[in-house]
């Protein structure tokens, strides 16, 4: 799908944080594709959201790898990815996962993928309404 | 009435297309209805979900009215003018699979009242919309079962 022309709506500021944490990878597919869309679910309705990618999780974000992860319900993992993306999701990855566990560097990562440290992590999480994990 | 693979898409409608938005709009006197087009159904496949702005809610036009899901699609609704709700189509937040079978009927998503009626002027309609429609249904491969199964 083409990149939206316009900026996705931003959160109401006034409104709720979630978190969700991510640790599983390519492997599982299975596991892969409901974080993005609970995130998804959740941005639509005004939500900060934002996904914080550690462990294996990093690869899912490798350029080109959702496209090749294919689901059992159809498609591929690239549709929830994009639809999180549009919707706003904020996608954060771990920097220590990304190095020493996917052998990965920033430049691998899909657009709209920013990198941060475990302290990053924590603040994410004591700022938010609520942590979500799968 | 217009029909661009499958997809109808009445002639006497305002339209907001940008994004993955394909909203309609009914313009009477100070109100208007809101809904989604049979292309946004099509691709969004059976609905699951819907749950819309309270009465009373005031939203800028481009911030989330309503939010739906489907087994394959999560996003908002947004507003295509700005306005304050005055009527949820209740009905279709208990049985979403409205805004599929009945997307310009039953199906409607919402009533505001109109809160800058130049905004209107933003809208597609006529061969400006077919146009967009046309561009969009094929970039997304949409096709509607509706009329023609």
């Amino acid at each position: 799908m083409p990149e939206p022309p316009t900026a996705p709506p931003p959160p109401d500021p006034t409104g709720k944080r979630i978190l969700i944490l991510m640790t599983s990878g390519p492997t599982d597919p299975d596991r892969s594709y409901a974080p993005f869309f609970t995130a998804a679910l959740m941005a639509a309705m005004e939500i900060d959201t934002t996904i914080f990618f550690m462990i294996h999780a990093p690869e899912l974000l490798r350029k080109g790898a959702a496209e090749n992860i294919p689901l059992k319900k159809g498609g591929t993992l690239k549709h929830f990815v994009d639809m999180a993306l549009e919707n706003g999701v904020k996608l954060v990855v771990c920097a220590e996962s990304l190095r020493d566990l996917c052998g990965m560097t920033g430049a691998d990562l899909i657009p709209g993928a920013t990198v941060a440290g475990a302290p990053t992590m924590a603040d994410l999480a004591l700022d938010s309404d609520s942590v979500l994990s799968f | 009435m217009a029909f661009i693979n499958g997809c109808e898409i009445p002639e006497d409608l305002l339209y907001y297309i940008e994004r993955s938005q394909m909203t309609w709009v009914r313009v009477e006197g100070n109100r208007a209805t809101i809904g989604a087009t049979d292309p946004a159904q099509a691709r969004a496949g059976t609905l699951l979900f819907l749950r819309v702005k309270p009465v009373g809610t005031v939203r800028a036009r481009g911030r989330p009215i309503a939010t739906v899901e489907s087994g394959k699609w999560a996003g908002p609704i947004i507003a295509p003018v700005g306005g304050t709700v005055v009527e949820v189509n209740t009905e279709a937040e208990k049985d979403p699979t409205l805004l599929n079978s009945d997307p310009y009927g039953r199906g409607w998503v919402v009533r505001i009242t109109l809160a800058a009626p130049a905004e209107l002027t933003e809208l597609l309609s006529g061969e400006a919309a077919l146009a967009k429609f046309r561009e969009v249904i094929a970039r997304d491969q949409i096709r509607c079962e509706r009329h023609h199964p």
